[in-house]
Formats: structure tokens, sequence, C-alpha cells
């Protein structure tokens, strides 16, 4: 595991405007992931976890505070540089999949590549290669539709990691699926870990997915209430 | 490729919009293509009625003529004028022009003689084409006269019955004779159907005690030759053979019907465009509809780093795939349609006989094929169905990823 952080929160806050109310997502948030760490984000409904990975995966602006990744302040970035950002260096895995239902699983997974310019022939070698990792081999060509939950999520975890992102960030991945399920889904992304040093952010209500994490950071009122490392 | 590949699977994904979307751009531009061919025909017919059998492109009258026509009012030697006219190229006839009062049992009417040669008058106009019933005017056929459509039927008289013609000659006496109905024009335009008799000259000339000069000379240029070019030479020839005249191309005699050929293209590109809003809101909610069914996906590929100008081309190319649809079909299902009304038109004649600006409509409304047949029709809906897309395809381009993808 490396010991440098690649993403630095400092002191970050975000309201949101509901009507005539302020709501503080977050409030005055620190702390830093480093290379390889598998952590969970907890905490009840409103705690803040979906807002901290919008803001980390530069889909949203924070009010105030700082957030670099990889050396660069998301503050100082315009859309396009934000948008080559998320292309490059961020993976995604949706609550709910979140594939796209025209193309097969081999097109979901071979997305960012193609967006990032990559040629036919690397895109196929790397894109057969993580399906077979992903325990996807075979069902290269089927649809989303054709594929169970769990499957669907394999395809969005291939296309995350698909561009070598320094970090995927998951929301919830494992909600939408049964136990057995969520408990293949949690090894696969372990695995990944482990072996290719990927790291993983993601945030969980699922207790069986916070024993797995080798990080549980508990937000509370937008807050940090506590950060354990096993 | 994969944008192409992705915008084809999308339009299938609700078939049934994409059906009737591409269906309602067909049949526009079918009509429209159908539309245009039967415009260009009908405009092709009147300017070859106008010109080719009534006024010819150019006409030379004596000076005042025009404002106050008069039996005395003349070209006072139109054979030197024909004979320069010949020397520059151009094919040209004299007429007379004489008021009468023409009469077939208890009925008259008032009427307009043009006299003419028919030989010479062949080379310049094609009204001898265009009987309706019986034939044109025989030089061995000395009192055969040729009437207008409307004038034999307003007269109640048919090929071979008798005609009497009444007026007053040049030398002030009356002018009276007897002619026999020889043939029945078609329909051509107001003045010649209603009140036009075309007798041979050398008869006009007995009728009305008139021994030299011609009222008006026919001009027609060659195919292809500028008007004016053309107006230019009439006058040269006019300058030395036939002073004191006036020489006017058909534009300058018929300026508001010249302006009803000139605005006719723009007012079939206003119809079409016209139908096409009607599409282009088709398509605008068609493709509104499938973007909002979409939000959440828009959102994903935002987040995964999509560009707004490859999500913005996504929905154009969805556009171009339903047009490129319409437009292959469209065609394809027009060449019937075009070969129907070219070859055996639509038989109009139960109208009974329509006039547009005075002049007649062919009975058979034939259609034309130019390449504006069917490039004026695609160009347009191009254009339309490409600005009704343009709105959903920026609205899914700039999507907020965060809002979209938790888009309910």
């Amino acid at each position: 595991m490396g010991a440098e952080p690649i993403i630095s929160l400092r002191d970050v806050t975000k309201v949101y405007r509901q009507g005539s109310v302020d709501v503080h997502a977050l409030r005055g948030l620190t702390m830093d992931v480093e290379a390889g760490e598998f952590t969970a984000i907890c905490g009840p409904s409103g705690s803040g976890k979906t807002t901290m990975l919008n803001l980390i995966g530069a889909l949203d602006a924070m009010t105030s505070g700082s957030i670099v990744l990889e050396g660069r302040e998301l503050a100082s970035l315009n859309k396009k540089e934000l948008s080559e950002l998320r292309r490059d260096r961020i993976g995604f895995v949706f609550q709910a999949y979140n594939l796209m239902p025209v193309l097969t699983a081999y097109e979901n997974a071979e997305m960012v590549l193609w967006v990032q310019g990559v040629d036919g022939p690397s895109r196929r070698e790397r894109v057969m290669g993580l399906l077979e990792q992903v325990g996807l081999k075979g069902m290269e060509n089927r649809r989303p539709s054709e594929l169970s939950g769990g499957q669907q999520q394999r395809v969005a975890i291939a296309r995350a990691i698909a561009s070598n992102p320094v970090v995927v960030l998951a929301d919830e991945p494992t909600a939408n699926v049964d136990s057995e399920t969520a408990e293949t889904l949690l090894e696969l992304m372990e695995e990944l870990n482990r072996e290719q040093g990927v790291t993983f952010v993601f945030s969980t209500h699922d207790p069986q997915v916070m024993e797995r994490a080798r990080r549980v950071v508990r937000l509370v009122d937008g807050r940090v209430a506590s950060d354990e490392r096993r | 490729m994969k944008i192409l590949r992705m915008a084809w699977r999308n339009l299938w994904r609700n078939g049934r919009r994409t059906l009737v979307t591409v269906a309602a751009m067909t049949l526009a531009l079918w009509s429209m293509v159908l539309y245009t061919s039967l415009m260009e025909g009908m405009l092709g017919s009147m300017e070859t009625t106008l010109l080719d059998v009534e006024l010819g492109e150019i006409q030379v009258h004596a000076d005042g003529y025009r404002e106050r026509p008069s039996i005395w009012e003349r070209i006072e030697d139109p054979d030197a004028l024909l004979r320069a006219l010949d020397e520059t190229g151009l094919r040209s006839t004299a007429r007379l022009l004489g008021g009468a009062l023409v009469a077939s049992g208890d009925v008259s009417t008032g009427a307009l003689l043009k006299g003419l040669r028919p030989e010479r008058d062949a080379l310049v106009s094609e009204v001898h084409q265009r009987l309706d019933r019986g034939e044109w005017l025989d030089p061995a056929d000395a009192k055969g006269v040729v009437l207008g459509y409307r004038l034999a039927r307003t007269l109640a008289v048919e090929v071979g019955d008798e005609l009497v013609a009444l007026s007053q000659a040049t030398d002030g006496s009356m002018a009276n004779d007897l002619f026999r109905v020889r043939g029945v024009l078609q329909s051509l335009s107001e003045e010649t159907d209603r009140a036009t008799v075309f007798l041979l000259e050398d008869e006009f000339r007995n009728f009305f005690a008139l021994e030299d000069g011609a009222h008006r000379v026919i001009v027609r240029s060659s195919e292809g030759q500028d008007l004016a070019a053309a107006a230019g030479l009439v006058e040269q020839a006019a300058a030395t053979s036939a002073p004191g005249v006036e020489v006017r191309s058909w534009r300058d005699l018929l300026p508001g019907l010249a302006n009803v050929f000139d605005s006719a293209q723009a007012a079939v590109q206003v119809v079409a465009f016209v139908v096409y809003v009607v599409i282009a809101i088709l398509i605008l909610n068609a493709m509104l509809t499938a973007v909002f069914e979409r939000i959440r996906e828009f959102g994903v590929l935002k987040a995964i780093g999509v560009s707004p100008r490859r999500v913005l081309a996504l929905i154009l190319v969805e556009g171009a795939l339903q047009s490129a649809l319409a437009i292959g079909i469209g065609l394809v299902a027009s060449l019937p349609a075009l070969w129907f009304v070219t070859t055996r038109g639509i038989d109009v004649g139960g109208l009974g006989g329509t006039a547009i600006m005075g002049v007649a409509m062919d009975q058979i409304w034939t259609g034309a094929v130019s390449p504006l047949t069917i490039a004026g029709p695609v160009f347009i809906l191009l254009f339309v169905a490409g600005v009704a897309v343009l709105f959903p395809a920026i609205k899914a381009a700039r999507i907020n990823p965060i809002e979209a993808i938790h888009h309910q």
C-alpha cells in the first residue's frame, strides 16, 4: 500500500439551496485517501456520503475548502479539464449500475477507452481481459437486459477500472443486489485492490461491506465522526 | 462509428415512435417532391402557352398602339422589319388586329380579329397545334376562321357553322362578311378564349379595307438566348427598317405574370417550409421525449467523461439517421408517383378551364422533373430536421451529470 495521499480533502463544505433553506451536506470535512486503500464511507442517510463522493469525483463543486487529486486542485479546473479528469483518472460505479442499455457488456466496458481515443486492438485486448477478470467471459455480447444485477455491476466495475484510474468511486455498489451477489462483488473489488492496487472508495450502509473494508470512515452531519484503519 | 451504432440502436428502443416520426417525414418529403414536380410542370406549361402560343418573347408595335389600340396605328412596312429580323436569325411574324362584332344566329358578341399568314406564323407560334376540334387556317379555304374556346361556346357555333362579322373599315365604310368556322381552339388564355377569331391576312385586309401595315410583330428568341440581348437585336433591326415602333419583351408586356414565374419557386419553398414546420414539431416532440427518457444515461455518459460535443453528436446522428431513412424511403416512393404525373398527368378538364393570371392550364396537368424537384424538398427537410433536433441535442449535451443520474 502507498503512503502518499492521492486525494486530499481540507475543510470541505457543501451547502445546497432547497427553496429558501440552506442544507449543509458537508461541514468542514477533512480527510486523505492514500493509494491502494479500500475505504468504506458509512453513515446514516443525509450524512454526506454521496455528496463527498460526488465532490471527489469532480461531478459537483464544493462550496468552500480544498480537494486535491493527484496534486491538482479541483476548484482550479474548468469544465473541460474536469471532464478529462473524470475520463482519465476516476472510475465510477453507481448503485443502479447505469450501463448503456443499447450497448453490449463488451461495448459498455470499452466505452471509456473509446472516449480516451485508445485504438481498437488495444481496447479489445484490455476489455476482453477485464471481462474475464470480472467473471463475464463468454457474456461479452449480452446487453444489460440479458444480465443479472450482479453481472451488470461487474460490467460497471470493468468499465470503471478499464482506464486504470487513480481511484474508483462506488456509491453503494451492493445496495441493489442480494447478499450472496454482494459478497461476490466485494470479493472481486478486494481482489482488484489487492492484486492490481486499485484504490476503492465506496459509500455503504451494509455492515457486511463495512466488515470487509480495511478503512471505515464514518460521517455524521457532514463531518468525519470516526476514521478506523484495520 | 460507436456513436453511429449507439444512435441506430437508440432509435429502435422505441421503434413505434421512430417509425411514426420517419413515416411523417417520408410522407412530407413524398408530397413535397410531387407538389414541386406539379408546380414545375404547371409553370412550364404556362410558360409554353404564354410564349410559344401567345406572346412570343418580344413584340413590336407602332408607337402608341399599346396605350390606344386602333386599326389605324400600325407598323408601316412590316415586311421590311420581318426581313431585317430574318437577317438577325430571329424568327418573326406579323399580325393584324381589329375589333368586330361577330354573330351567329341570334347571338352576337365583340371579338378581336387576328389576321396572319399561316406558313410564316407557324415558325413563331404553336397556336395552330392547339386546336380542340376542326382544322387550322388554310389559304385554300379563304373564308375559314378559327375561334377561341369560349367564344365558340358563347356563339354556340361548331365547325362548319357560319359566322357573320361586322365592323367599320379603315375607309369609313361598313365592313361585313360571312365566314365559316373551320376550327375551335383549346383553352389558351383569357383573351384568346373569350374573344379571338383567327383568319387569313388577306381576308383581314379585305374585310377592313387595309392595304398595308401590321399591328403587331411577334419575335421568338433562340433557345437559351438572353431576353435583353434579343430585344437589343430587334431594336437594332427596327431602327433601320421600321422607325417609329416600340419593342417590348414579354416581361414588359406582362410584368405581373413575370413576377408570378419569378416568385413561383419561392412560393413552392414557402409551402414546403410550412409543411415541414409541422414535421419539425413532431421531430422536436419525439426527440425531446427520447432525451427526457434517457436523462440518466446522458448523466452517466457525462460522468464517465464523455464530452458534451459527443453527446450532442449522438442526438444529431439520431436525427440524421431518421432523416436519411425518410429521404431514402420517400425518394423511392416518389418514383412511381413522379412517373405517373410526368407521363400520364392529372386530368383537370373537369374544372372547366383553369387560368392563372389569364393564362390557361392544359387540360392534362403534367409534372416536370428537374434536379430542383428532388434537391429542394430534400434540402429543406434536412434543414428543418436539423433545427428541430438541435434543441434536444443541446439540452442533452448540457445536462448536469449529478441531477441527471439521480433523475427519477
